[in-house]
């Protein structure tokens, strides 16, 4: 049941990132999206080991990303996501459409853990399918950041589905990896702002054919 | 031994770099340790059988040929780098021989996983190693390419995970990612969760490979990235995450589902050669025509694996071949860039007039990637042709010799005037410079074993290629 309130809870902040237009209010919603999703392994399988994966997400996607990404545009001094590459309004329809697939292809996956809520998988897509939709959709390279984290977020829900399966060590790439990723990620984007004024991969575009 | 030797002294010697930080010792601690992984990477050549390092971590045929790709490719970058980088100094160079270690780390532990979850994070952790080296001369151009690259294979990387945790799904039964269990319990996968992760590894693993249409970064990449880093990632870096492709491969045969994964290699392969096709012939920079090239030769890659047959074999020659040739262009397009300053072919003309040794390696170049008669990639191209002859794919046929032709047609105008046409004035530098020792060695390193892995193929190569075709349950 619970379980169940968390997820829906989740998809509804995914949602309200994407039609979010202010980058503060974006990490912060991230930042409450994300301790949602870190106290899930304790919903779905209480233990010493749930307990472990829920400090560690907490530390990072809770903690450290938000600074991190606070910090980031303190220095490119940007608020606002401006001309987004398809408008708001779009994107949520899409969003919409995306979903429902989602939960249409989720239902014909036969699911192979029954005790674990059958809305686990659909959320998980929607909630790929949400970072994605960030990621394509928008130009400034924070709020592509932000994509990725949302999509990350979506991998790891799926990666729940496994947690008494997998062995910790898939677990602990999947942290490591967002977090070297985001802050290289972070450094490139402070070096985008030192070039050209603004981190704003609408600028980007001296390579093409 | 071997293991810690491999994946270890590289590590080790990046600590070591970063904290001396001097210029001389750390290029001739950076050579000495690609010096030991060759020597240790050839050892394994004699009587090669599996080797086991421990569950994680084993070599077989596949693994030792890409490893030794990886190996030589890293020994003549080593050997480049002192030519190279000797115009820049300080930081920035520690920092490119510090990841350049880390990254010949990662790459070898590609290479060995046995276990699929290690491999998807061996193969996410290049990404990140090479980004920095990509970025080193940090002109907007290049922080432009180092963000799509970091960007799209982040991305791909995503989806890679996915396919990975979905295989985990699909072998729930088994509860293991171990390669081995999987393979030998290949029947108790659940196949829609199968299909599913095949689908999602392959998109992922492929944007990494740089397969249309998920390749936009690579010629941005490759355009922009110092020319030994080009080499590394178009020859060492491709072909491990070929590797990986080839133990999605291996599963979806074990599986029996090669009737589902091979239509989708088949049209991976002929719209990366389309897309080469179609860039390549009104190409005005050199290295972007390189990416591309890049593209069109993983294209061929995965059509060999598509058509199955005698095209696997050909495939794993191919990407031999592949690594060795681009290897040398790009190294190549690093020696004209050091003379002339420029990227645009237009002003770079008349190569073999004024730096013969280069001009000529350049030419040979040519004869390499278009497939010319006497190297290996006519042969296995050839080979990749007749298999869909045999298999009767009469439209991939058609298509395939299409492409071909015309991707052969766009090197030869783009070589052939950079090497012959005739130089104007005007653009000379002011100082003419000398050919740098340190940056021919390499080259004819490289052209030598293109001759020993394309024209003279030694039994033991070709015995391992055998066993590595044989990995997937073909004769």
């Amino acid at each position: 049941m619970w379980l169940e309130l968390v997820l829906i809870l989740i998809i509804f902040l995914g949602i309200l990132i994407l039609g979010n237009n202010r980058l503060g209010s974006m990490i912060q919603l991230f930042a409450l999206q994300s301790l949602l999703l870190s106290i899930t392994p304790l919903l779905i399988q209480p233990g010493l080991h749930a307990g472990i994966i829920t400090i560690v997400t907490i530390l990072l996607k809770v903690v450290f990303m938000p600074t991190l990404l606070f910090w980031a545009i303190r220095h490119v001094s940007m608020r606002w996501e401006v001309y987004p590459l398809i408008g708001y309004g779009k994107t949520l329809i899409l969003c919409g459409l995306l979903m429902a697939i989602a939960f249409l292809i989720s239902s014909k996956l036969d699911l192979p853990d029954k005790s674990t809520s059958y809305l686990l998988v659909p959320s998980a897509f929607s909630i790929v399918i949400i970072g994605f939709l960030l990621l394509v959709s928008r130009f400034k390279a924070i709020t592509q950041v932000i994509g990725y984290l949302v999509m990350e977020n979506g991998i790891f829900l799926f990666a729940l589905l496994l947690l008494e399966k997998t062995p910790l060590l898939v677990e602990i790439g999947i942290l490591l990896d967002i977090f070297v990723g985001a802050l290289v990620m972070g450094i490139v984007v402070n070096n985008i702002n030192q070039e050209f004024g603004s981190a704003s991969t609408i600028n980007l575009t001296n390579l093409r054919d | 031994m071997g293991l810690f030797l491999l994946v270890g002294l590289p590590l080790l010697i990046t600590v070591i770099v970063f904290i001396l930080k001097q210029d001389k010792l750390i290029k001739l601690l950076c050579f000495l340790t690609i010096l030991i992984h060759l020597l240790v990477t050839l050892s394994f050549w004699r009587g090669f059988q599996y080797v086991s390092f421990n569950r994680f971590l084993g070599l077989d045929a596949i693994s030792q040929i890409v490893l030794t790709i990886i190996s030589i490719l890293f020994f003549v970058v080593s050997i480049y780098q002192i030519g190279y980088l000797s115009e820049k100094k300080g930081q920035d160079n520690w920092i490119f021989i510090g990841c350049l270690l880390s990254l010949l780390a990662a790459m070898t532990l590609v290479t060995m996983c046995r276990h699929l979850g290690l491999l998807w994070i061996a193969v996410a952790s290049t990404t990140l190693l090479s980004a920095p080296l990509i970025n080193y001369f940090k002109t907007p151009q290049s922080i432009e390419a180092t963000w799509k690259y970091l960007l799209i294979s982040s991305f791909g990387i995503a989806l890679g995970l996915l396919g990975t945790l979905f295989l985990a799904i699909s072998a729930i039964s088994l509860k293991t990612l171990f390669l081995d269990d999987i393979l030998n319990n290949a029947a108790l996968l659940s196949p829609s969760w199968l299909k599913l992760s095949v689908i999602f590894l392959l998109v992922g693993y492929g944007t990494k490979m740089g397969l249309a249409p998920m390749h936009t970064w690579k010629p941005d990449t490759y355009g922009e990235a110092p020319a030994p880093i080009g080499a590394l990632m178009s020859g060492g870096l491709t072909g491990c995450v070929f590797l990986a492709v080839f133990r999605v491969a291996q599963i979806c045969f074990h599986a029996h589902l090669q009737e589902f994964v091979s239509p989708i290699f088949i049209l991976m392969g002929i719209l990366s050669l389309a897309i080469a096709a179609i860039f390549i012939t009104k190409q005005k920079d050199f290295n972007r025509m390189l990416g591309y090239s890049s593209v069109e030769h993983m294209g061929i890659l995965v059509l060999g694996l598509g058509l199955g047959g005698g095209a696997i074999w050909a495939s794993l020659f191919h990407a031999i071949n592949n690594a060795f040739a681009k290897g040398l262009l790009f190294l190549v397009s690093g020696n004209i860039y050091q003379y002339y300053r420029m990227r645009k072919v237009a002003n770079i003309q008349g190569v073999i007039h004024r730096f013969p040794l280069t001009g000529t390696f350049l030419v040979l170049g040519l004869f390499v990637i278009s497939g010319f008669p006497p190297f290996g990639m006519f042969y296995s191209e050839l080979l990749i042709l007749k298999q869909a002859i045999a298999a009767q794919h009469y439209l991939v046929i058609w298509f395939y010799v299409i492409f071909l032709a015309i991707i052969f047609f766009g090197y030869s105008k783009i070589i052939l005037e950079m090497a012959f046409g005739k130089p104007e004035d005007n653009n000379l530098p002011q100082e003419i410079k000398k050919e740098n020792i340190f940056m021919i060695m390499p080259l004819i390193i490289l052209a030598m074993v293109l001759v020993f892995t394309g024209i003279f193929i030694p039994d033991s190569l070709y015995s391992l290629i055998d066993k590595g075709t044989a990995l997937l349950g073909v004769n």
